[in-house]
């Protein structure tokens, strides 16, 4: 016997295949929409339709848009020399929040992770290396996680784009400010030696 | 809830809700298993980079009655693989060897051979920056340890002895075949000597196996077998073994 009726079933069997949702959550929110009106469920499921339908990658820098290309890429007041290569969309949110970058940006979908069977062939690069083989770009920023699929992604762009003559850096990794380096573990401290800079 | 102390190889770790991570581990003391790390996913969350892939760490966990997933109470850094994965090349054979463990070792029983095993080849190919007597080593101990060697003289189908004909190996299979029982994607396997050679090589230690050159080709065909046979027992494609080829 089913514990619930089939939709319902099938409705909390689709919300758990969602990120951080799990058994309970996925139920919670499957009651919560039985009992929403269905002018409610009607708008949530046209929200997720729209933003399927609507939303594509950009085909300069990959980040999710409406217009092709995105605002930053038409965004003429930005600097066209310096690109910063992040791992995800919201990673570029990220970025962005800061308000101190005004060059361009490219989304990689993903750093490479053997464990998830994600090598080079599964990132977005394509599109990367002809925008650099342009030769406007004279500076490319690597903000990849700072765990080892972000480093090993970090160099290997390095070692793939400085025969370009193209100026590579990292973002700095180490210490998380407002912590104490008596908590830091040995590769924490390790990065944050070798990301140190002249005061 | 006894707290227990042991080392441990960190294989991979899996999100769990918003702040904690699941670890899998291959412990000295108890075996592989599962384990959570309680904010773990925070910028500053007290393990740092310690659960990164293949980190060698001590720690202390609680085991729990009944239960398959116990917790890590604290653990300190005993030697980072951090570095050398900077190096893609390498990341994917460490990974390799991380998913292989995972996948092969069962769950809490404890096997020191094949620790020490893992972290001597890890340690080999951060200090060589060699990955392939590393692998092949590596994949034919587990394979000994865990009591999936094959006789290679023989066909491992009908048991004939093989001699010097030609030998087959394939997906599915725990062993050389013969030409009557390969079935028709088998390919044929050229590395006999070479196969000879590398099983001589692996009864010493792997520091031991220097001085003769030996390229990736060279080991290839004979790492190509090996990893056959691990899938074959393990009933499943390895994620990471694609990889091994494409770098
Ligand atoms: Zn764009
Ligand atoms: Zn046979």
């Amino acid at each position: 016997m089913k514990d619930y009726a089939e939709p319902l079933a099938r409705l909390i069997d689709e919300l758990k295949r969602l990120p951080g949702i799990g058994q309970k959550s996925a139920q919670r929110i499957a009651f919560h929409l039985e009992r929403a009106s269905p002018e409610e469920a009607e708008r949530l499921a046209r929200a997720i339709l729209d933003a399927k339908e609507k939303i594509k990658l950009c085909s300069l820098c990959n980040n999710l848009t409406e217009q092709d290309p995105c605002e930053y890429c038409t965004d003429a007041r930005r600097d066209q020399e310096v690109v910063c290569v992040v791992e995800t969309p919201y990673n570029l949110i990220s970025v962005e929040k800061t308000r101190e970058f005004h060059g361009l940006y490219h989304v990689l979908h993903g750093a490479l992770s053997p464990l998830q069977g994600i090598g080079p062939e599964q990132l977005k690069l394509k599109n990367l290396i002809e925008r650099l083989k342009g030769g406007k770009i004279r500076e490319l920023i690597v903000a990849t996680n700072p765990n080892v699929e972000g480093e090993a992604t970090a160099i290997y762009l390095s070692k793939l784009i400085k025969p370009l003559g193209i100026k590579v850096t990292r973002i700095a990794m180490g210490i998380p400010v407002g912590s104490e380096l008596e908590f830091a573990d040995e590769v924490t401290m390790l990065k944050a030696i070798e990301g140190r800079r002249e005061i | 809830m006894p707290l227990r102390e042991t080392e441990a190889l960190v294989l991979r770790t899996y999100r769990l809700g918003e702040a904690d991570k699941i670890a899998s581990l291959f412990t000295r003391q108890l075996g592989r298993l599962r384990a959570v790390a309680a904010g773990a996913q925070r910028p500053k969350s007290r393990y740092g980079g310690m659960l990164e892939p293949l980190s060698y760490i001590r720690l202390w966990i609680f085991e729990r009655e009944n239960r398959d997933l116990l917790r890590i109470n604290s653990a300190e850094l005993l030697e980072s693989f951090f570095d050398m994965q900077k190096d893609y090349r390498l990341q994917v054979a460490a990974q390799f060897v991380a998913e292989v463990a995972d996948r092969f070792l069962p769950e809490r029983e404890v096997n020191d051979r094949a620790f020490r095993l893992v972290l001597a080849v890890l340690r080999t190919m951060k200090q060589s920056g060699e990955t392939n007597r590393p692998l092949v080593y590596f994949d034919y101990w587990l394979l000994r340890l865990g009591g999936f060697l094959p006789d290679f003289g023989h066909c491992t189908s009908c048991g004939r002895g093989l001699a010097d004909a030609p030998v087959y190996y394939a997906a599915g299979f725990e062993g050389l075949l013969c030409e009557d029982c390969r079935p028709p994607q088998a390919m044929l396997f050229t590395a006999r000597e070479r196969l000879a050679r590398v099983v001589e090589r692996c009864q010493a230690t792997l520091s031991h196996w220097t001085g003769e050159e030996e390229s990736a080709g060279d080991l290839r065909e004979v790492r190509h077998f090996f990893e056959e046979l691990i899938e074959a027992h393990l009933e499943r494609k390895l994620v990471t073994r694609p990889l091994l080829d494409e770098v």
